[in-house]
């Protein structure tokens, strides 16, 4: 009886939280009023304030965690509805993910090397650029902490978003189809976010863009696993 | 109230293509990931007709909508790891953040590069 009253309170208290931190975003909306940040530093706050533990709270988190698997599988759908950029510009996109999510992956594991870092925490930040269920999923595979995957990725999206306007300007990425395509492979969903307020067309290269990184990057990793660590 | 129907029934036959990308995964000793190997799956279906993406619409918008609230449980988790982010942890943060910036470069020059060439040569 208590623990189902427990599995309750979380999934309860963790909607109603998600739903306060959408409102919040909604009034003022800055890359770090991210409901995926305030909606976890809330719940962070809340654990530690009441000292409840996170394995108690994710007897009910679980629940709503394991609608992660069907969320990927729903990216299927946007990506198809623009097969017809995908078409017109299948190699530009195909060529430039691909580059961009070997870099990805590697510049973390080198930079990760060249600090001294841990094959645990190494783990964590190689999939940073994608998807945060896709990232952590590939977190899991290799052996990292999925949570800490999901705080790279959310550094990943937020500091791409930040820093992209600047970095089309020094670098001369004025093409909409390369600045979607930029900021979808490196900052995910986030980015796309980004994309979509600048134009339809920015928006569509991003969505594509994060799809199909997220689908190389999970060859990426388990594939080259055996030789980085 | 028949949306609440058709977005769990959408959410259902997404489930469905988890399951089986996760059970392709396990026959085949795969080591992409099952719910990307759902995901192509779904693709695929659409591509060939045998899936109208109208019988997934609700439930896909919906979840993806609110993917915030999906993970949000495990990003609480680091609350098991917050001292590592006084130590090792500001590293990652750093390395994060300088590779994201030089995946935007490389990414978006080469598809500055070959977008031009696309629409040049035609």
């Amino acid at each position: 009886m208590g623990e189902w009253l427990i599995i309750i309170l979380s999934i309860a208290g963790t909607i109603i939280v998600y739903g306060a931190a959408r409102k919040l975003y909604m009034r003022f909306s800055y890359p770090f009023t991210l409901p995926i940040v305030t909606g976890t530093a809330a719940i962070i706050l809340f654990l530690m304030s009441t000292g409840i533990s996170y394995d108690t709270y994710m007897s009910g988190g679980q629940w709503i965690e394991h609608l992660l698997g069907p969320a990927v599988v729903a990216l299927a759908y946007p990506l198809y509805k623009q097969r017809s950029m995908l078409k017109t510009y299948f190699w530009p996109i195909t060529m430039s993910v691909s580059i961009g999510a070997v870099v990805g992956v590697f510049s973390g594991y080198y930079m990760s090397l060249l600090a001294g870092l841990e094959n645990e925490l190494i783990a964590s930040v190689l999939p940073k650029s994608v998807t945060t269920p896709v990232a952590m999923e590939l977190a899991a595979v290799i052996n990292g902490p999925p949570p800490l995957a999901a705080v790279f990725v959310m550094v990943a999206g937020i500091g791409g978003v930040l820093t992209a306007p600047l970095l089309y300007k020094y670098f001369g990425i004025q093409h909409v189809l390369a600045r979607g395509i930029s900021i979808g492979s490196a900052s995910h969903a986030i980015g796309t976010a980004k994309a979509l307020e600048s134009s339809e067309k920015e928006g569509a290269a991003s969505t594509v863009a994060m799809t199909i990184s997220a689908v190389i990057v999970s060859i990426i990793i388990p594939l080259s696993a055996s030789w980085l660590f | 109230m028949m949306d609440i129907l058709r977005i769990m029934l959408h959410i259902g036959i997404l489930y469905l293509f988890y399951y089986a990308g996760v059970w392709i995964q396990e026959q085949l000793n795969l080591i992409i990931p099952g719910s990307i190997i759902g995901m192509l799956l779904l693709l695929l279906c659409f591509y060939f007709k045998l899936i109208k993406p109208k019988w997934v619409e609700l439930g896909t918008s919906m979840i993806l909508g609110h993917m915030p609230l999906l993970f949000m449980p495990v990003t609480a988790g680091t609350i098991v790891y917050v001292d590592l982010f006084a130590g090792a942890g500001m590293w990652l943060v750093v390395i994060a953040f300088a590779s994201t910036l030089i995946v935007i470069i490389v990414t978006g020059k080469t598809a500055q590069f070959f977008a031009k060439r696309r629409e040049e040569h035609g």
